[in-house]
């Protein structure tokens, strides 16, 4: 049995407020999986992911020294930390939506 | 090579004050930088200092130099802070009396000011700064009336003057968390403050530290399971060389844990295009920023650069922006999320009839898709053992956004069955926006004065 592979089994993260801007940043366990992230997860793919958390715009930023990929999401707070009525209001968590994104193929071996 | 120890002492008002306690007791730093101030914290400080003008700052940096300050003095370690918050001055004057108290002397404390401009803006507003918001591009005359405090986020020309004229404590109002950091080692190496690249290799080696816990363990999502001493963890201390590289590592004896991965999460913590880090001391490049583990507890950070400062300062407005009412109810098994549903019916159907009037509502189910709202699908599962419903709502008024508790109530009795968690009347929030807008960095100016005990 197979499951798809998600970016969580390739990279952890951490994901915080700067007004209502969140930036997602992405940290790649590997330097395979850095390079599978670059080729997979542009902006727009991550946009869609987010959906309608995000009002705004996604713009990819990248560290290749540290394996590091940035995300900067605009208008995605519900307007920003002061203002926002999610239980979320600073974006702290918004890091883990997008390691549950799933990646094209190829399939990992599950359990 | 010589180096000089920065130890990160508190990363946000309120942040435990035992990790920068341990560090100065047990880690021979030459600084401790204190960061105390979030983006909303002037708004809160603000409205401390009008209800009494011996208020303002945060208050927990006396809990910490309580602790702290004779150890300091005793090892000759310098203590930087943003504690005075919008009233450096009063904050300055209670650490001399904290001083007094503890029968410390001589101890010299000095007030970096020239951050707080509310008082200024006719002024310069006359000699043509907008203050358009950078967002937006409103007119800052839509909120003018409401504002609560304007504060520019300053640089550390101030922190680096208070100490050359022997400062063994610094008080600031609005700097930057970085300029916490770039103040002392400008003072301590002698660079020139137009050294873009050192201040630049500098400026991240600051962010690394600036979060406390962040980079040494806290919130580690890379393997939070194995990250050690949790409890008592120990935060970062940067051992910066003259280039403005470093060597990240932590209080001795303290729990957490410093590797390439706990100080990369930092790294991406909070930063936007990591090519153009903006501070108002450096523009910053992160770009081609390396990690590499050289020992336990030892990472060395290197490879990020700089060129010149913006000409323009950012600029930290809060103005009133209404009330939130809230109501939270937890409902059980057996049909624990149609019960739910069926309360936050009857609280609308409630609100509708008290003709209750917000700008914004959210609808929130704790423990299934408070976190992630409209992309988590409805829960499916019949046994769900239990499920608390949010309602919040953002109104222009006090009295509006009351409506929502005295609304909620009847739910105890009237509403749908199974229902539990219901709290005391929650204290109504006042809500601060925030306007960022820009400030040309000629109209700031810095001043010192030095208090003595």
């Amino acid at each position: 049995m197979t499951q798809p592979i998600r970016v969580a089994d390739l990279a952890h993260g951490r994901s915080g407020d700067k007004g209502d801007t969140c930036n997602v940043g992405l940290v790649a366990y590997d330097e395979a999986g850095y390079q599978r992230l670059c080729r997979e997860l542009t902006a727009e793919r991550v946009r869609a992911h987010y959906g309608d958390l995000v009002l705004g715009t996604v713009t990819r930023y990248e560290m290749p020294g540290i394996r590091a990929l940035n995300f900067v999401l605009t208008r995605a707070l519900d307007g920003g930390g002061t203002m926002s009525l999610r239980s979320d209001h600073l974006g702290k968590v918004m890091y883990a939506w997008l390691l549950r994104m799933e990646l094209n193929g190829p399939e990992r071996s599950g359990a | 090579m010589k180096t000089v120890k920065l130890g990160a002492g508190m990363a946000f008002w309120g942040d435990s004050v035992r990790p920068a306690i341990d560090m100065v007791e047990r880690a021979d730093i030459d600084y401790l930088c204190c960061d105390h101030l979030a983006e909303l914290t002037m708004s809160i400080l603000s409205k401390q200092q009008q209800k009494d003008p011996a208020f303002g700052y945060t208050r927990d940096v006396l809990d910490l130099l309580r602790g702290a300050l004779p150890t300091c003095l005793d090892k000759g370690i310098k203590v930087v802070t943003n504690a005075g918050g919008a009233n450096p001055r009063a904050c300055a004057e209670r650490v001399i009396g904290l001083a007094k108290e503890l029968g410390l002397s001589p101890v010299r404390v000095a007030v970096v000011t020239g951050d707080d401009i509310r008082d200024d803006i006719d002024r310069l507003m006359d000699l043509g700064v907008p203050f358009t918001n950078m967002d937006t591009g409103e007119d800052l005359a839509s909120v003018r009336d409401r504002l609560t405090h304007a504060s520019v986020y300053t640089g550390c020309e101030g922190i680096v003057e208070a100490l050359e004229a022997g400062a063994d404590v610094v008080v600031c109002g609005r700097v930057t968390d970085i300029a916490l950091y770039l103040g002392p080692l400008i003072h301590h190496f002698g660079w020139a403050p137009d050294d873009w690249p050192r201040l630049g290799m500098a400026a991240a080696v600051a962010h690394a530290v600036e979060c406390g816990g962040q980079a040494t363990g806290g919130l580690y999502a890379g393997g939070w399971q194995d990250v050690p001493g949790l409890e008592t963890l120990g935060y970062p201390i940067a051992e910066v060389s003259d280039d403005g590289t470093a060597v990240i590592t932590k209080t001795p004896g303290s729990g957490g844990r410093v590797d390439v991965g706990t100080v990369s999460e930092q790294m991406i913590y909070e930063i936007l295009d990591p090519g153009n880090y903006l501070t108002a001391d450096v523009t910053a490049d992160f770009t081609g920023l390396t990690l590499e583990e050289i020992g336990p507890d030892r990472v060395r950070i290197a490879g990020a650069t700089g060129r010149p400062r913006p000409d323009t300062l950012k600029v930290n407005m809060g103005y009133r922006a209404g009330f939130v009412g809230e109501a939270v109810f937890s409902y059980t098994w057996p049909d624990a999320y149609a019960k739910a549903q069926r309360g936050l019916a009857f609280l609308r159907e409630r609100l509708r009839r008290a003709q209750f009037s917000c700008e914004a509502e959210i609808v929130e189910y704790i423990g299934h898709n408070s976190m992630w709202g409209s992309r988590v699908p409805e829960p499916d599962d019949p046994e769900l053992m239990e499920i608390v419903m949010r309602y919040a709502a953002r109104c222009s008024t006090a009295a509006e956004a009351r409506k929502v508790f005295t609304e909620c109530v009847p739910l105890y009795n009237n509403g749908p069955a199974g229902v539990a968690g219901v709290g005391t009347r929650p204290p109504l929030k006042e809500l601060f926006a925030l306007w960022p807008c820009l400030i040309p960095r000629d109209h700031v100016r810095q001043s010192v004065q030095l208090l003595e005990a």
